[in-house]
């Protein structure tokens, strides 16, 4: 008895010490040294009590816990590497929590409330942007009784600088959170004619400009900003239905409003900046011309500017297109953004001290997406699954088959426009001919959407968590399992407190 | 390495504007994408400019006609249920291609790949029947589910 217990005693010393861990097996295992070594930083790491200069918020639109995955393999292979060991810049920050996105009245949330309560500490209801609990979405005469103070105004009194850089419109949803005020979210460019007290999204966004509350737009949604009929900066045609032109009223006030990389390049750092790089949406990164800036561009842009003010500033960064892409199954193009958006983080990350910047990383919400299984080390995450190898480290030559002898891709999702199920003359929905055979060079094609089953115009969020990394000061109030809107808070306490 | 597009660029150049009926079956042979018509900067491709007044063949799926009985259908590079380009007076998108074909259209489910076979034409042109102006289209199309 005494001597089972003499070794007990010595194996639990032996494990929890490293001074001991010559007497582990497996101690000469890299695997094993290199978690050693991650413990021993993560016990040398003291709190970040510094008073935050700046925040630099980033929501990788759509970009849950899975799809976040999909882009860590990605970059991995693409850097030559198996995929699943690779770290992206954002998973090496010292916090992690896990983040519920529902809205008011929402289990699966929409982006609009859920960067709204990211802006402004409460949450909100679906589909509009910046309104306490007791507005009505589409009904604009709730708007002013309910109007909420933005994260964006209170940092603007505090003398910062406020930036906003995305891939999306800038009158979307998430960049809107920064400064819009709007019982509904696509209300971009005109209200209905009986709101003679509400403004567009695109109209608040050139009054913030004027009043100083945002200092640097970057991105897409020229058209919301010029009239019908009215050639926008990139060639293309206005959408508004009023006759404003907000592009000529923000030259007017001396904003210098740019529409390619040369002009963004060019642009001086002692004004602001409103730059639309396309009537619509920015290009998918997969699709991106070399005159259109990148997210990382911009964000390099961005901070350049606003680290004028000594008093500091905030910076919402949107990857806004992951989102898109997963709505449309197309799993390839959201992972090329997934990178995109990563370069972006690890730039801002250079480009800033952690002494006196805190750096947010998250997604809105989540997307009906999940990966298949039991795939081999290797496997690429673009392509299918590939079975397991008995030996060695590498997947098996041949992809695994599923009950109908047909491959299948790792990414899925449960619903979107490329459902197995085929339309049937009676209207009916059913797959007679079952699932689609793919090849992997099919599924590997940019364009792939992958099979799903239910069928949908457009596939779906989920309400499912998504995560946040953060370091900087008081990044370690982030921890556990927090509400969406506690974000806003850990913001605030973060530039109002500390040395 | 002798890719597809490299292939057929050389080969309309090597035969200028003279298409071979070899040439033409064999453009038509090989279906080509639809991003491959155009470079990133939104300019057409070498491909779709050496194909044009040519019969190609592009992969896609049918969005929903905008009407029955149409001799036209909307050529999407997903699966789109429905169509939010498929209306006149939206800016250009590089995912749709316009078929008009030889005879009225028999719908396919918008989520069935399909091959659609036709001539190419390139310039702005408004239809006078639907009011659907594009910048690209095949006429005197077939299709055929892949």
């Amino acid at each position: 008895m005494f001597h089972r217990l003499s070794v007990s005693l010595l194996a639990t010393v032996a494990i929890s010490g490293t001074a001991f861990a010559q007497d582990v097996a497996q101690s000469g295992s890299q695997m094993y040294t290199d978690a050693e070594a991650a413990l021993q930083q993560r016990l040398g790491e003291t709190p970040n009590t510094h008073r935050a200069r700046n925040v630099i918020l980033f929501i990788g639109d759509g970009n849950g816990v899975a799809s976040n995955y999909m882009n860590r393999l990605w970059a991995g292979q693409q850097a030559g590497g198996l995929g699943d060991d690779y770290v992206q810049p954002q998973e090496a920050f010292p916090e992690l929590a896990l983040v519920k996105t529902y809205n008011i009245n929402a289990q699966t949330p929409d982006s609009a409330p859920t960067a709204g309560s990211m802006n402004t500490g409460v949450k909100q209801r679906f589909n509009l942007i910046n309104l306490g609990e007791n507005a009505i979405t589409e009904d604009c005469t709730t708007e002013a009784d309910n109007a909420l103070t933005l994260f964006s105004e209170l940092v603007t009194d505090a003398g910062k600088s406020v930036g906003i850089a995305t891939t999306a419109r800038l009158t979307h949803a998430t960049p809107a959170a920064v400064y819009a005020k709007t019982a509904y979210r696509n209300w971009e460019g005109d209200v209905p004619a009986e709101c003679t007290n509400s403004k567009d999204i695109a109209t608040q966004l050139i009054d913030a400009m004027e009043a100083g509350t945002v200092d640097v737009a970057l991105g897409g949604g020229a058209r919301y900003f010029v009239p019908k009929g009215v050639e926008t900066p990139n060639g293309g045609s206005g959408r508004r239905e009023n006759d404003v032109n907000l592009i000529e009223r923000a030259q007017a006030d001396g904003i210098q409003v740019v529409a390619d990389m040369a002009g963004l390049a060019a642009a001086g750092t002692d004004a602001p900046i409103l730059g639309l790089w396309s009537d619509s949406h920015a290009s998918y990164e997969a699709d991106r011309p070399e005159s259109e800036p990148s997210l990382a561009d911009m964000t390099q842009k961005a901070i350049e500017v606003l680290s004028q003010n000594e008093n500091g500033f905030y910076l919402e960064v949107e990857a806004g297109r992951i989102d898109h892409a997963n709505h449309a199954t197309n799993a390839k193009r959201a992972m090329i953004d997934g990178k995109a958006f990563a370069d972006a983080i690890a730039l801002a990350d250079e480009m800033t001290d952690d002494a006196d910047t805190l750096i947010i990383v998250t997604a809105d919400h989540e997307h009906a997406i999940a990966m298949n299984g039991y795939c081999g080390r290797g496997t690429p995450i673009d392509g299918l699954c590939y079975d397991v190898a008995n030996e060695g480290i590498m997947h098996a030559d041949e992809p695994v088959l599923a009950s109908d002898g047909k491959p299948y891709t790792v990414v899925g999702y449960l619903n979107g426009a490329s459902s197995v199920m085929i339309e049937q003359a009676d209207g009916t929905y059913t797959a007679p001919e079952g699932r689609p055979e793919i090849t992997q060079d099919e599924a590997q094609d940019l364009d792939y959407t992958q099979q799903v089953l239910i069928p949908k115009s457009s596939e779906s969020h989920s309400g499912v968590d998504v995560a946040l990394y953060a370091k900087g000061p008081w990044a370690h109030l982030f921890d556990g399992t927090i509400e969406q809107n506690y974000i806003f808070h850990v913001m605030n306490y973060a530039v109002n407190n500390g040395e | 390495m002798l890719t597809r597009r490299v292939f057929l660029v050389g080969t309309s150049a090597l035969v200028g504007a003279c298409a071979l009926p070899w040439q033409a079956s064999r453009a038509a042979e090989a279906p080509i994408k639809l991003r491959e018509l155009y470079n990133k900067d939104r300019s057409f491709s070498d491909l779709a400019l050496a194909n044009e007044g040519r019969r190609i063949t592009v992969e896609g799926y049918m969005a929903p006609p905008l009407k029955a009985d149409a001799r036209f259908f909307v050529l999407t590079k997903m699966p789109m249920a429905t169509c939010p380009f498929c209306e006149p007076g939206v800016e250009w998108p590089r995912t749709i291609l316009p078929v008009y074909t030889r005879r009225t259209v028999d719908v396919v489910p918008f989520n069935v790949p399909i091959t659609a076979t036709g001539t190419l034409d390139l310039g702005e042109f408004t239809d006078p029947d639907t009011g659907f102006w594009s910048k690209v289209r095949l006429g005197n199309a077939r299709y055929e589910r892949t």
